[in-house]
């Protein structure tokens, strides 16, 4: 009775809370469309996946048509099509729309191997990173170079060597060890879903201090409700919002963000998992809630000690810069964030095929973390009602 | 009702006692004015009597209660009226009252019965659909008070409940409380309007520096004190003149 009373009271006066709900719900939606669509490109060059260009052929000779063929063969790069006029094109490159054009000029084939060969044109577009200039520079030399060769080779009636040997002779290799790596969605949606239900601690401080300096807590203690009936009072409502956190954060991974052009965040086969980690992860960051609004004096102190320390969680728990870009000594430090934990959890689900047992570690060190939060924020309610 | 015998209460880190070996008496029935400049302990007294505090040395019995043995059952049949607003500014003051009803394990008709009897005693049925923060000063005294009477409290401990508020509110509130102890409350009231507890309070009790430096019905202490014509003389002279903030 006395916990339902508990429990709808701060319902209510969420609910009521505009600014609450603003950080709780739409700052994490934001965060999510904003850097799924935004580093949607970025995050597939880093697993392999295109850079765009466009090839115009107006030579139509046979080394031009391999050139394509084998440039088309690459996984780093995507041909876009190229039915608009040349300066059409050239515009689009020059806004960043596709990375790279590709033309192979009139007569380039049958120039190939002669003394004056007619040169490909390439250009980039103005955002295109140097390192990756020089990536499709290099691939473009290489393939011209062995048409080239080839074409003189053939002229002096000399077969072909063996251009793949070099390939054989090198074996190279990533040291890269945390798994596959996530598109931009699967990252954001646990990412920032993370980062907002450690800021639960905002409101559920500010009620907290609000009552203890208004004399409401007081006035309920007078009253006979006790420590533990206002902490499960504060804990199970809250562990209700950040719950709704996750099923709406997750709904703007799978339906808003393809719904804007971005990727659709696939959910893994493991809804037990998934609902562990989210049990886990809405605990620990109520628990840790209450740990400050029980160490706090003031609802600007609550403000300003989780602003910063979510931020210090967020930056070295791969929040906002991913672990596998980390280097290895970061990535090690990172998994001492709770957030890290929650965030490595929900990219076991996700990408790595995890079960509950993938899962199970992540989701103790949080509940582990939670409890301990729990048990200082009761101990530090005690010690504060004795004085 | 209350009956405190050689209290003494420190607060943890403090250098001198809040509670200096108290010993207070408060028969059933009586409006009890408790006065004392800043500081002098009637705020730690009526913490203790409501269970915030334990008590340090010394035995209090509260409506033949032990304390702190029993204070679950004292709470039970006792209410405090902080001076604070002590209720949710973004609650209704319907909202508020079905709170604290629930925490005190008031439910259902019988929950809705009293706050409709607490309402019209702090005057506040046209207001019940009316957010607290949206209240005036009056009317969120009124509210602070209806909350101390959800639980029909045999004792009612008000401290300073008339702070910053206009005398229409005050009178108001001055008649309900003599109201509710005429139907036989007991009533604990502090505050620093001399003419109100003059007016309102059968028995007053001055305490200073956490001793007890008189108690006894208006015409007892100015007998006690010749050459004081009124309670605030009364005060002035057993606490003095020097500035406590």
């Amino acid at each position: 009775m006395v916990t339902l009373a508990l429990i709808r009271k701060e319902i209510l006066l969420l609910l009521r809370d505009w600014h609450a709900l603003l950080l709780l719900f739409v700052m994490p939606a934001a965060f999510i469309l904003v850097m799924s669509l935004a580093l949607q490109d970025r995050f597939a060059e880093d697993r392999g996946v295109s850079l765009s260009y466009y090839l115009v052929d107006e030579d139509h000779s046979a080394e031009s048509t391999a050139l394509t063929a084998a440039l088309a063969a690459s996984k780093e790069f995507k041909a876009e099509p190229a039915q608009a006029p040349l300066p059409e094109l050239r515009a689009a490159v020059q806004h960043d729309k596709v990375q790279f054009l590709v033309h192979f000029p009139p007569g380039f084939g049958r120039s190939l191997g002669g003394d004056a060969p007619l040169a490909m044109q390439m250009q980039a577009g103005p955002g295109v990173e140097p390192a990756l200039f020089e990536l499709f520079r290099a691939r473009l030399q290489g393939f011209l170079a062995q048409l080239d060769l080839q074409k003189r080779l053939a002229a002096l009636s000399v077969s072909m060597p063996d251009v793949d040997a070099g390939a054989r002779l090198l074996h190279a290799e990533s040291l890269y060890s945390a798994g596959a790596r996530p598109s931009s969605v699967q990252q954001s949606v646990p990412a920032w879903l993370m980062f907002a239900m450690f800021f639960i601690s905002i409101p559920l401080s500010t009620t907290w201090v609000q009552e203890r300096s208004q004399g409401t807590y007081a006035r309920l203690r007078s009253m006979g409700v006790g420590a533990g009936q206002l902490l499960l009072g504060k804990l199970l409502p809250y562990v209700g919002i950040t719950l709704l956190q996750v099923v709406l954060m997750l709904a703007v991974g799978m339906w808003l963000v393809p719904l804007l052009g971005g990727e659709r965040l696939q959910l893994g086969d493991a809804p037990a998992a998934l609902t562990l980690m989210a049990l886990a992860g809405s605990f620990a960051a109520v628990s840790y809630a209450l740990l400050i609004a029980n160490l706090v004096s003031t609802a600007e102190q609550a403000t300003i000690f989780t602003g910063v320390a979510n931020l210090l969680m967020a930056a070295i728990g791969g929040i906002m810069v991913p672990r596998f870009v980390m280097p290895a000594a970061m990535q090690a430090i990172s998994l001492y964030s709770p957030m890290a934990w929650g965030l490595e959890g929900y990219l076991d689900v996700f990408l790595r095929q995890g079960d509950l047992a993938m899962v199970l570690p992540w989701a103790a060190k949080l509940a582990l973390f939670g409890a301990v939060c729990l048990g200082v924020a009761a101990l530090r309610i005690r010690l504060r009602n004795q004085r | 009702m209350i009956e405190v015998r050689g209290l003494s209460f420190r607060y943890p880190g403090a250098e001198r006692d809040a509670l200096h070996e108290l010993s207070l008496e408060v028969r059933a029935g009586s409006l009890f004015g408790l006065l004392g400049p800043n500081g002098s302990g009637k705020t730690t007294l009526i913490s203790i009597l409501t269970g915030l505090l334990r008590p340090g040395i010394g035995t209090l019995r509260v409506g033949g209660e032990a304390l702190p043995d029993r204070v679950r059952a004292v709470q039970a049949f006792s209410a405090l009226v902080p001076q604070d607003y002590a209720f949710y500014p973004r609650l209704s003051v319907a909202e508020n009252l079905r709170f604290f009803g629930g925490a005190l394990s008031l439910a259902g008709a019988g929950l809705a019965a009293r706050i409709g009897e607490v309402s019209a005693v702090a005057g506040l049925e046209s207001f019940s659909g009316t957010r607290a923060e949206h209240l005036s000063g009056g009317l969120k005294r009124r509210l602070n008070l209806a909350i101390g009477l959800l639980n029909h409290p045999r004792l009612l401990l008000l401290d300073e409940p008339t702070v910053g508020i206009d005398p229409q509110s005050r009178q108001f509130i001055l008649a309900a409380i003599k109201r509710l102890n005429a139907e036989g409350a007991t009533v604990i009231y502090t505050s620093h309007y001399m003419d109100e507890v003059q007016q309102l309070c059968d028995h007053i009790g001055v305490l200073d520096e956490g001793r007890l430096l008189a108690q006894g019905s208006l015409d007892e202490l100015l007998r006690a004190h010749p050459g004081q014509r009124n309670l605030e003389e009364v005060f002035l002279h057993l606490t003095g003149r020097r500035l406590r903030d």
